[in-house]
């Protein structure tokens, strides 16, 4: 790593004052001292948010029924919460308790899940310029080693979204808020994510000096049934090659509402629309099986990512029928 | 940085005692061969701070500054610079070379220690973010007389080839027993699955925590 100034601000609008240009926001730097050692990114200064554990910490349950989620929050304290016991939030507890290991589980936050970069092995690493690194001019995977990244949605760089936690979150209705100087603001947690997620764009579309304080999710999203499902190369301790989140509320023996969002599969995290045709339907492995059919019919590998297109489906039949309780 | 505690201790205790250590022989051949200073204190210039504000403020880039870090249940002050992880300034600054570094990326685990009872990656953890966190390291677990249950587990299911990964692995297994008690299988290896043995000695590693776990008082 090469030397940077360690800034250890007393408060959010202090932290969000401090940023500028070559200054990049920390909180438990599990990702971004990686790319510091591999020299792909390197800032003047450190903004580090870790001092304000007592603004940004700490799930929170409202008389209402919503839960706050503080940007500091680990993965793993997210796994392990009882606030986020009930059948609807399942599919944010298990996408954080599969997460990487113990040790970055431990650590790891929430708002540095959702805002970490990618895992594309042209951006990660400092001998290849790609567009996205700003210091080449196309997408290297393109032509290149690409079978981890994405079948759908893509502009122009094949990168896919790395966060666990954000498939979850959107189909559980999350809004993020977020704070510039001394004005707070709460947005849809789709709008997060760039609406065309292009080389030239950021992964995330929060400004230099927006800090991510927490994520909060209504009260409906623990009613219904939930699930999180992604597939790996290996069983533990690996990046996920699909992902897929489900939300369903079933009465009655009928799906009344239904949400997917899968994950790894493109630039953003990907919701699926066609959700909604399962609403009235009863619950079904057959019926599952036909819509996650028609959703991956749109996808578009490129030439080593074809396997996205079976194991996606199984992936994403698993999670309904887990959200189901089938 | 308060000014009223124990003067910094930088040496490191095998030259403190005199005595003769496999690694005070290796740091010495090494200086001999290179010519050159080894470690990373060597890379930093400018004078210690004492008188620093402790964990607050703008620490710049580049400068040595001596924080407190509690280890092992004792407070131990070391130099460091803000990039100095919590690894390296346990392995450098404080001579506890039993944590191991290996890929120094979060990916093998052989660097785990414990932070507040967490098992932790020190190679992703920043020294300056450390203060004032309890911190145990493979060195913390052996009482004067006896191993760490964990510990004598490993010896008795000789549970390790190289070694390299061993210290890492122990740290996973006493937080995982700290957390479950007695782990189911399925549960163990979720708990290890942050820590890689290139040796393959995971089935007696499983055996030895599982036999850990069933004795008494743990």
């Amino acid at each position: 790593m090469n030397p940077f100034e360690l800034r250890n601000p007393d408060s959010v609008a202090a932290a969000s004052g401090a940023a500028g240009p070559a200054r990049v926001f920390k909180a438990a730097g599990i990702d971004l001292l990686d790319r510091l050692k591999e020299r792909i990114d390197d800032p003047d200064a450190l903004v580090n948010l870790l001092p304000l554990g007592a603004e940004l910490g700490g799930i929170g349950r409202s008389d209402d029924g919503t839960i706050r989620l503080g940007a500091l929050v680990t993965l793993q304290q997210i796994a392990d919460s009882d606030a986020l016991a009930a059948p609807g939030l399942r599919a944010l507890r298990e996408a954080c308790g599969e997460a990487a290991t113990p040790q970055v589980r431990s650590r790891a936050t929430l708002g540095g899940n959702l805002l970490q970069r990618n895992r594309c092995w042209y951006f990660r690493s400092a001998a290849f310029q790609c567009a996205h690194d700003g210091k080449g001019d196309r997408c290297l995977a393109w032509h290149g080693e690409n079978r981890y990244h994405a079948i759908f949605g893509v502009v122009d760089c094949l990168r896919v979204h790395p966060s666990n936690a954000a498939p979850p979150l959107m189909v559980l209705g999350a809004e993020v808020e977020v704070q510039r100087g001394e004005a707070r603001r709460r947005q849809p947690i789709a709008a997060l994510f760039p609406d065309s997620p292009a080389a030239a764009t950021a992964e995330h579309t929060l400004g230099a000096d927006d800090v991510l304080i927490a994520v909060h999710l209504p009260a409906a999203a623990a009613r219904g049934g939930s699930a999180y499902r992604e597939s790996r190369e290996k069983q533990s301790f690996d990046w996920a090659t699909t992902a897929a989140a489900v939300h369903l509320g079933v009465e009655g023996g009928r799906i009344t509402s239904a949400s997917i969002c899968l994950g790894a599969v493109a630039p953003n995290p990907w919701p699926v629309d066609d959700a909604q045709s399962l609403v009235g339907e009863a619950p079904s492995r057959e019926l599952f099986e036909q819509l996650a059919r028609r959703v991956f019919r749109r996808a578009t590998p490129t030439e080593q990512n074809r396997y996205k297109v079976e194991v996606g489906q199984a992936i994403l039949v698993d999670a309904l029928l887990a959200a189901a309780g089938l | 940085m308060q000014t009223d505690g124990p003067a910094p201790d930088r040496t490191p205790a095998s030259r403190r005692s005199g005595g003769f250590s496999r690694r005070s022989f290796l740091k010495g051949a090494s200086i001999a061969a290179v010519g050159g200073p080894a470690g990373a204190a060597a890379t930093a210039g400018g004078a210690i701070l004492t008188d620093a504000p402790r964990d607050t403020g703008t620490i710049p880039a580049g400068q040595l500054r001596e924080i407190a870090l509690r280890v092992n249940g004792v407070e131990r002050r070391v130099a460091v610079e803000t990039r100095t992880t919590l690894l390296d300034a346990l392995r450098d600054g404080l001579d506890l070379t039993g944590t191991k570094k290996v890929c120094d990326r979060g990916a093998c685990g052989a660097c785990t220690v414990l932070v507040d009872g967490q098992p932790t990656n020190s190679c992703l953890m920043l020294a300056h973010d450390a203060v004032g966190r309890e911190i145990t390291t493979i060195e913390g677990l052996a009482s004067d007389a006896a191993l760490h249950p964990v510990q004598q587990a490993f010896v008795e299911h000789d549970a390790l080839q190289c070694g390299f990964c061993t210290p890492g692995f122990v740290m996973s297994a006493v937080a995982c027993l700290g957390k479950h008690g007695k782990p189911s299988p399925a549960t163990l290896r979720h708990e290890l699955a942050g820590n890689i043995c290139r040796c393959g000695t995971y089935g007696r590693i499983f055996a030895a925590v599982q036999d850990a776990a069933g004795r008494a008082g743990r």
